[in-house]
């Protein structure tokens, strides 16, 4: 159905101007993208709100929902920006924000969402000058919901922002900095099994403890039913 | 618009989105005229038919396959212009005379030949059963008929062949009620043209659909808008069934002579010279039967795709007749219609859609609708004069569309997004359309408007305010503060400012409301602001210094088996601490739990980098014992790390949600486990709150909890199954290149018995994982069941039974309801989402319908008792069974 009207769900021109891959991956990439930039949030908008607007799209019975969000930070104030990554477990629900989300109001400011390439290691930090973004440092005009003295003058934005400036200082850099969200099911070998399998490094887990819990469990669900 | 020169005479690409090619790439003649013709009527249609005629005709020679797809375009996705396709399509029909005076039609017109490539297009929706496409074209045909182009003879034949379809031995509502619009939409339509040549035909429609509506009465009962629990009636005051609203439109239709509501440009031209003219023969049609309901009779049965099940709709009316209209006039029909498939079509970009939506007016005949403020008066006096109002109109649709049972046919985001969108075109006329709706909808919750569309309207109500300031009139719902505290308006007012609060801050929907509301009393405001609530924070409160010492580990970033360890010796000082009632292994699993959810408070991302930091010790906890000393204890260790995040998080509903998820994701609990807590321990949740929620039953905050469960295990399942095809693809065609291959080499003709083709691992897995996965979701949803029945029909034994179960469901008591008190409410409420469970997972609790049967239901047997009769009813309408 694109004869009469544009869909919105299209990539728009913006690009992640640091990427290594070439245009040809990069647009493959953008056909099966689970993950969202989200651009001109309030510097005040916490990841709750992010996720209770986004969830709206999250499809559980499809396997989807939200994996993981990343809030975009200063680089060297490490409060947020202005900026994040929404990521789902499938393409359908990215493709849903874009045409249902972006565009609509979050915590009083209309958000612009856009396929991502997907999250890579130290994206989550601002890139101008000042360590924000760069957008910012273009700005002529006063922003309340993204800072200033001005906003000083309301005691609610100012606990607000004193939360928000808390919130992040542990932030780390480096690999492993940023959680991954939990992965797609996988079966959980049971200790006398025959198809014990090296660890992966995610998998930390204790599989001859699982093994056993999981075997209980169908000892207990086949005398249920 | 793009043309694929490639695609001529070969594969369609009517449905193609080949626009990422650039617009800037210069288009052909061909490709404008298809621009032209797409853009028939914007500014005048009526005007406007000629014009496109001429250009048409200009450029030669007629690409008749480019012309045949704008008017599938056209058709198809514009359906409010179909009426002016028709009459375009009946000029191009006349052949231009020598004289230069357009007169007469023969067969060789372009016309002809268009309407000829037309119905190939035609054919291919019906064998790909694209439902849209298809009625739309039938649509089109019955302006032709009407235009006097195609023969009435084969136009009814056409929708015979749909009205066969509800004759079909065991057809689904689906695919009978889209048969049947096709039919009635048809008829509606031609219906004048029809009668003069068959005068028995329309008649024949009408009994055949009503023959099939009367069959649906179990399942209407089990989707209207209201829940009547003392009733098996179907009583439903202010909404209307999609296919009933048909049947009684057009049975208004033939009591008029099918004077229809349509535009009809094409009656003001000349009929076609019948000497020089043959009609247009439709070829006839068959339906093909649904791919879906063939796939289930393929031996793997169980691994094809669940189908949606579908239900009668039911489309709330919200204003009066004079105001929208009422769907069950002709006129009316044909305007719901119409902006129902709009708000389907256009779902691609809800901008244009809202556009589109507040553009409907001029597609219709003048006096349809009000005329705007401001317009100038009319220049000649309106055929008709409804005078709706269409802000309102549009609103009722929209919401209409979104709060359908089971679930909408669109996610119900998207309509939010369009009311939001229509709002802000136009924000002074839609603006009090959308207030009146929300005070119409607040108003039936008193009469026992569904649950779930209760809980979709305080959705839509955060969502919306959240667009617009959070600006809503809060102060006259304050005498509602009087009613019982889980009356429907106060639980109503309760979810929407969660909602709000969700969406943005506590302060700021505070100051949104008025003081009486702020009242700890009013239980609208929550008492705080959504924080976490570390049980053992306080340096007074018990097992303080166990918890400083746990989170003094993880905050140095200890390894998980050095907290493990720690946890060892933790026990032991514990044991010595506590009572002989207490459970030491419990209560290190709740310190334990609750610490690491104190360590990631902060945001979402801070709970999951805590959760990934320490997966070994959450498996270890919710493994059973502290060490792996035992296995038994697996279900109460998981049900307790649930409590503890519960409580962790008793202030902040949405954050026991998103813990609950992760918790899953990370396979330390399973659905089943959160399905089995919600029931059994979530009123032990909250002392202060004990009020609201003992004894056992189930709200908004409840259902969603179990929705997301059965939602978890459902989306493995699907997402297994989808692995699963796929490797059988890979694994099918291995072995058809094996036996190619080995066919080859077999050159004495020495017949080899099958090689053993090397068995996939992954495909062995996946089975497994499917198997495992199918029977995960059959205990959740079995499960599930379980914990309805004994809420609604305890035993006398049980711990905690709602005294009220049984009580309301008299009609006597529903009629006494102003006096209900909480637990009446509660008890309401409860039997609300169960039917709404049975109804919207039915097309899985269909599967297991047997089984489940005499799991739940066999200890009733010879039973006489009101709760498990409505229990029983409920589950047998859900799964087919009545």
């Amino acid at each position: 159905m694109a004869h009469v009207i544009q869909p919105l769900d299209q990539p728009s021109n913006y690009k992640d101007s640091q990427t290594r891959m070439d245009r040809k991956r990069q647009n493959e990439t953008l056909v099966n993208s689970t993950t969202l930039y989200i651009g001109n949030l309030s510097f005040f908008t916490t990841e709750e709100q992010i996720y209770e607007l986004f969830s709206k799209c999250a499809n559980a019975a499809d396997g989807g929902g939200i994996k993981r969000i990343i809030m975009g930070l200063d680089r060297n104030t490490r409060t947020p920006c202005g900026f994040c990554f929404v990521e789902y477990y499938t393409h359908a629900e990215a493709l849903a924000s874009m045409r249902y989300v972006s565009g609509t109001k979050l915590d009083e400011r209309i958000i612009r969402c856009d396929l991502d390439l997907g999250y890579r290691e130290g994206r989550q930090f601002g890139r101008g000058k000042s360590g924000g973004q760069v957008r910012d440092e273009h700005r002529q005009d006063y922003d309340p919901g993204r800072g200033g003295w001005g906003a000083q003058a309301q005691r609610l934005e100012v606990e607000r922002r004193r939360a928000v400036e808390e919130r992040y200082s542990d932030a780390q850099d480096g690999p492993g900095a940023v959680a991954g969200g939990g992965e797609e099911w996988k079966e959980i070998e049971t200790s006398e099994g025959k198809l014990k399998r090296g660890r992966s490094p995610e998998d930390e887990g204790d599989n001859d403890r699982m093994g056993r819990r999981t075997r209980i469990d169908e000892v207990t669900e086949a005398d249920r039913m | 618009m793009s043309y694929n020169r490639q695609s001529r005479g070969g594969r369609r690409h009517y449905r193609d989105d080949e626009d990422d090619r650039r617009r800037d790439i210069v288009e052909s003649p061909q490709e404008r005229l298809k621009f032209a013709i797409i853009k028939l009527g914007e500014a005048d249609p009526y005007q406007e038919i000629s014009t496109v005629e001429s250009r048409i005709r200009e450029l030669a020679p007629p690409d008749i396959y480019n012309l045949s797809e704008s008017f599938h375009i056209g058709v198809t996705e514009q359906p409010y212009k179909i009426p002016f396709y028709a009459a375009l399509l009946r000029l191009l029909h006349d052949n231009p005379s020598k004289d230069g005076d357009s007169f007469g039609a023969d067969k060789n017109s372009l016309g002809k030949q268009i309407l000829e490539e037309f119905w190939k297009g035609f054919q291919a929706y019906v064998d790909k059963l694209m439902w849209r496409e298809t009625r739309l074209c039938i649509h089109f045909f019955a302006h032709l008929t009407s235009a006097q182009l195609i023969s009435p003879e084969s136009f009814a034949a056409l929708l015979r062949s749909f009205t066969a379809v509800l004759d079909e031995f065991g057809v689904s509502h689906g695919r009978a009620k889209r048969a049947a619009l096709c039919a009635a939409e048809g008829l509606m339509i031609a219906g004048a043209v029809l009668t003069l040549h068959e005068p028995a035909f329309p008649g024949e429609v009408i009994t055949s659909i009503q023959t099939y509506t009367e069959t649906t009465g179990s399942g209407k009962w089990i989707v209207q808008p209201v829940v009547r629990l003392h009733s098996p009636a179907v009583a439903v005051e202010n909404a209307d069934e999609l296919l009933d609203t048909a049947l009684i439109a057009l049975k208004a239709l033939e009591s008029s002579s099918f004077e229809g509501p349509y535009p009809r440009p094409y009656s003001e031209y000349h009929p076609p010279d019948s000497s020089l003219f043959t009609l247009f023969s439709l070829p006839s049609v068959l339906v093909p039967p649904e791919v879906i309901e063939l796939e289930t009779l393929s031996s793997e049965a169980e691994e094809s795709e669940i189908k949606r099940q579908e239900w009668p709709e039911y489309f709330l009316r919200l204003f009066s007749d004079d105001v929208t209209p009422d769907p069950n006039t002709p006129a009316g029909y044909a305007v719901r219609s119409d902006l129902l498939v709009m708000i389907d079509i256009f779902e691609v970009n809800r901008k244009e859609a809202a556009r589109l939506l507040l553009e409907y007016p001029k597609w219709v005949a003048p006096g349809t609708f009000k005329p705007k403020p401001g317009a100038p008066p009319p220049e000649m006096e309106h055929l008709v004069n409804h005078d709706w109002q269409l802000e309102s109109t549009l609103l009722e649709t929209m919401l209409g569309a979104s709060l359908v049972l089971p679930q909408s046919s669109q996610a119900q985001i998207y309509y939010d997004s369009l009311i939001t969108e229509v709002c802000k075109l136009s924000p002074s006329t839609v603006g009090p359309a959308v207030g009146k709706s929300i005070r119409k909808l607040y108003n039936s919750l008193t009469d026992g408007l569904d649950v779930e569309i209760e809980r979709r309207f305080s959705e839509w109500f955060a969502i919306h305010m959240s667009n617009f300031n959070f600006q809503w009139v809060w102060k006259e719902w304050i005498p509602d503060l009087d009613l019982a505290i889980q009356h429907p308006k106060r639980a109503f007012m309760r979810t929407a400012v969660e909602h709000e609060i969700r969406l943005s801050y506590y302060d700021r929907v505070a100051k949104s409301l008025p003081e009486a509301m702020h009242a700890l009393e009013a239980h609208i405001l929550p008492k705080q602001a959504p924080g976490p609530d570390f049980m053992y924070d306080d340096t007074s409160k018990p097992h303080h210094d166990a918890a400083q010492s746990i989170l003094n580990l993880f905050r140095g970033r200890a390894k998980a088996e050095d907290v493990i360890v720690h946890l060892d010796t933790l026990r032991n000082t514990l044991e010595s601490e506590i009572s002989d009632t207490e459970n030491v292994n419990s209560l290190v699993r709740i310190i334990s739990t609750q610490s690491l959810l104190h360590v990631g408070s902060r945001s979402f991302s801070h709970l999951l980098n805590a959760i990934e930091r320490y997966l070994p010790l959450l498996r270890t906890l919710a493994s059973g014992g502290v060490t792996a000393s035992t296995a038994a204890g697996n279900l109460e260790a998981k049900a307790d790390i649930l409590s503890a995040a519960a409580l962790f998080w008793k202030y902040n509903p949405q954050m026991v949600a998103i813990v609950f998820d992760k918790l899953m994701q990370y396979q330390i609990v399973d659905p089943t486990d959160v399905v089995s807590w919600t029931f059994l321990h979530v009123s032990e949740v909250d002392e202060s709150e004990a009020d609201l929620r003992a004894p056992l039953n189930l709200s908004a905050f409840e259902w969603n909890l179990l929705k997301a469960a059965l939602d978890k295990a459902i989306g493995r399942v699907n997402t297994a199954r989808r692995k699963l095809a796929i490797l059988r693809k890979e694994d099918d065609d291995n072995r058809a290149r094996a036996k190619a291959s080995g066919g080859n080499m077999d050159v004495d003709g020495e017949t080899k018995p099958d090689e053993p083709v090397m068995e996939n691992p992954a495909l062995a897995v996946a089975l497994k994982a499917f198997s495992s996965l199918t029977r995960e979701q059959k205990t959740a949803l079995s499960r599930t069941l379980e914990g309805f029945v004994s809420c609604l029909a305890p035993s006398p034994t049980s711990l905690h039974p709602n005294p009220k179960a049984r009580e309301i469901l008299t009609e006597h008591s529903w009629h006494n309801r102003a006096n209900w008190g909480k637990e009446e409410w509660n008890a309401w409420e409860t039997w609300g989402w169960y039917r709404h469970f049975c109804r919207a997972y039915s097309p899985y609790l269909r599967n297991y319908a047997t089984t489940f049967t005499a799991v739940s239901f066999a200890r009733f047997e010879g039973q006489s008792d009101p709760a498990s009769d409505l229990l029983q009813k409920i589950w047998d309408v859900s799964t087919g069974q009545e």
